[in-house]
């Protein structure tokens, strides 16, 4: 029911405990349009509601929109990332990056972006370890980069400007809309909202909660969290040099120009340094945020007094880190998903990262049922498979921040050991921790994934029959939401036979892969010179690929194993 | 963890701990024991028989952990 224009409270400038100095950023603005349901007055029940327009909710927004699922978005602004604030996630990694491949963004984060792969870390003067990702065997079968870092609001406006750019675009952008209750029924979820223009009511099958870490469906829906709260203390300074430093990752762990605490230095677009400064726990937050006192610190670091007009202060921010999972992904019709779901500390970019992947793990499951092509249990795995990622995620985070925070006494001189010997003996460079960085999660306890599966296949380069080159995104986009299933080798009669009975009870497609042309027997195949994806795969037989680019399973023989497995994706009925 | 005997000559080992403890003051002591630990963990290297170790010198589950087949 349509009711009297509301006085619409505008979307706060910042998040509660950042505040900003500097000249900030300029951020684009998306205009308000007033929902039909304002004008009808009509109740509609829409299959996918997403709340929430940040990182996830535009990836599983543009996600839906490339699996032709018909969505809302909606956010209480009507910008991307955080008025007046920083830019938030800064490094996106490789499994990100390929997801953006497939979503038709990555070029464009690319070329605005920043590449790195190697990392150094110091303790006092001295440098006790570097590595460099692009060597690592875990990332060098992708097409993408190991990571490229790049403003967080950049992402999120590319992934809005895909959704304006399709004009045949399934999803309903929904500016200045915010959920004010939510009322949980038998098989819907009804939604009030409210907007510049009034206020009205929605009904929704399924409500994906992309509303950040403030979620207020935490509390609507009862949902328990695990929490742990730290005293460690940060404070953020984005600048801009004049002469830029080298593009590496730099880590701190003792930093002389910062009272023996932690320092992180990271380049990002349009020549940005984020320097990230460990503070006292006491440390007040407004004090060590002042220009002057942001200042001083870069001339510590730099070891002179550095003029201004070499360089910029973007922004500063301090923050304090702590840790949150919701214990149940799914309550009901209501999905959590990115830092709705889970909070970490920032080491490793186990942030924004996991939640573009959750995002890419429920968009194609959602598709798959709304489109008929699983039952609904399929969406139990979502909480299966992400929030193992989550309480891996925080694990792994949890150690880094206990590694540079520790507790005074035994903690602090086990540091000291692991540095002090990390400096002469290879063995305790791997002691020493300032992040785990991010690489895709593998599922252990997934009920839709069989033998081999539940591990990430990189977005291996592969040919396409004529020859020209594509990768795996390319392919798992061709088919459009439904498993891949890739048959390694020549094909025999039988083979044939298995997997054409297969194709009629599952819609799935199914690709010949083959070292070179000549070789293949199916219509639709590929060519892998090299043998990458089969090596990817184990060498098996066949592989069963999910569109999130994870492994369903594999196998060496066209069985009834091959069945079951295909069955067993989408929990389709026997 | 292996409970039984493993040392080639316990005595010279603890006689050289004792050593290079001597004359170090208490804090010197700590930083050195626990480089030690790390370096013999490193040694082990099995998480399990680590596990073991660290649950035999907290004293809690050690009888467990100790019992030999």
């Amino acid at each position: 029911m349509r009711q009297a224009p509301a006085n619409y409270t505008q979307a706060p400038a910042s998040n509660g405990y950042e505040f900003s100095a500097g000249s900030g950023y300029q951020l684009p603005e998306y205009p308000f349009t007033p929902p039909p349901e304002l004008v009808t007055g009509q109740m509609t029940r829409h299959s996918v509601v997403i709340v929430g327009a940040g990182l996830a909710g535009l990836s599983l927004a543009c996600a839906l929109n490339q699996y032709g699922v018909t969505a809302i978005l909606l956010d209480e602004d009507n910008t991307v990332g955080v008025k007046g604030a920083s830019s938030r996630g800064i490094c996106y990694a490789q499994k990100t990056l390929e997801i953006f491949k497939r979503l038709g963004l990555y070029d464009r984060i690319a070329a605005k972006g920043v590449q790195w792969s190697v990392g150094r870390t110091f303790a006092g003067h001295d440098e006790v370890y570097s590595f460099d990702l692009a060597a690592a065997t875990t990332h060098n079968m992708s097409t993408q980069p190991p990571f490229i870092n790049i403003q967080q609001f950049y992402v999120e406006g590319f992934l809005v400007e895909q959704l304006y750019a399709d004009t045949n675009r399934t999803i309903d952008l929904r500016w200045s809309n915010r959920i004010t209750a939510f009322e949980q029924k038998a098989d819907f979820a009804s939604l009030s909202i409210t907007t510049p223009a009034g206020d009205y009511q929605i009904e929704a099958a399924h409500v994906v909660d992309c509303s950040g870490a403030r979620s207020p469906f935490r509390a609507w829906c009862n949902a328990s969290v695990t929490a742990k709260k730290g005293d460690d203390r940060w404070c953020i300074a984005d600048v801009r040099f004049k002469n830029p430093p080298p593009v590496e990752r730099h880590t701190w762990i003792e930093a002389p120009f910062n009272e023996g605490r932690a320092v992180w230095q990271h380049l990002m677009a349009d020549g940005v340094w984020r320097i990230d400064y460990q503070m006292r726990p006491d440390a007040d937050p407004q004090e060590v945020s002042r220009e002057d006192v942001v200042r001083q610190r870069i001339n510590g670091q730099l070891g002179r007094v550095v003029s201004p007009s070499e360089y910029d202060i973007v922004w500063v921010g301090p923050y304090a880190y702590r840790s949150e999972c919701v214990d149940q992904l799914r309550h009901g019709q209501v999905f959590f998903v990115g830092d709705a779901a889970h909070v970490v500390s920032p080491f490793g970019a186990r942030g924004g990262n996991s939640g573009v992947q959750d995002a890419d793990n429920l968009a194609w499951k959602l598709a798959a049922v709304i489109q008929n092509r699983a039952t609904s249990k399929l969406l139990d795995s979502y909480h299966e498979e992400r929030h193992e990622a989550a309480t891996q995620n925080v694990l792994v985070t949890n150690r880094t921040a206990r590694f540079l925070r520790p507790a005074d006494g035994m903690e602090r001189i086990f540091r000291s050991a692991a540095i002090s010997l990390a400096k002469r003996h290879v063995f305790a460079r791997q002691l020493v921790n300032t992040g785990r960085m991010s690489t895709p999660n593998a599922y252990s306890n997934s009920s839709v994934c069989g033998p081999a599966g539940g591990r990430a296949l990189q977005n291996v380069a592969l040919r396409w029959a004529d020859g020209s080159a594509g990768d795996l995104a390319d392919l798992l986009r061709w088919a459009q939401g439904r498993l891949l299933l890739l048959v390694f080798g020549a094909l025999t009669i039988e083979m044939r036979r298995q997997v054409w009975q297969l194709m009629t009870q599952t819609d799935l497609r199914c690709v010949q892969v083959v070292y070179q042309a000549s070789l293949a027997d199916a219509v639709e195949h590929v060519i892998d010179p090299a043998g990458h994806l089969s090596g990817c795969v184990g060498n098996a037989a066949w592989a069963l690929v999910r569109p999130d680019s994870y492994i369903a399973a594999t196998g060496d023989r066209f069985d009834a194993a091959l069945t079951q497995a295909s069955l067993a994706a989408t929990k389709a009925a026997a | 963890m292996n409970g039984q005997l493993n040392f080639e000559d316990a005595d010279l080992f603890y006689e050289r701990l004792l050593d290079a403890h001597q004359g170090l003051s208490r804090d010197q002591s700590e930083a050195l024991n626990a480089r030690l630990v790390l370096i013999l963990a490193n040694e082990l290297g099995g998480s399990d028989r680590l596990a073991a170790c660290i649950a035999a010198a907290t004293e809690k589950d050690a009888p467990k952990a100790l019992q030999q087949p």
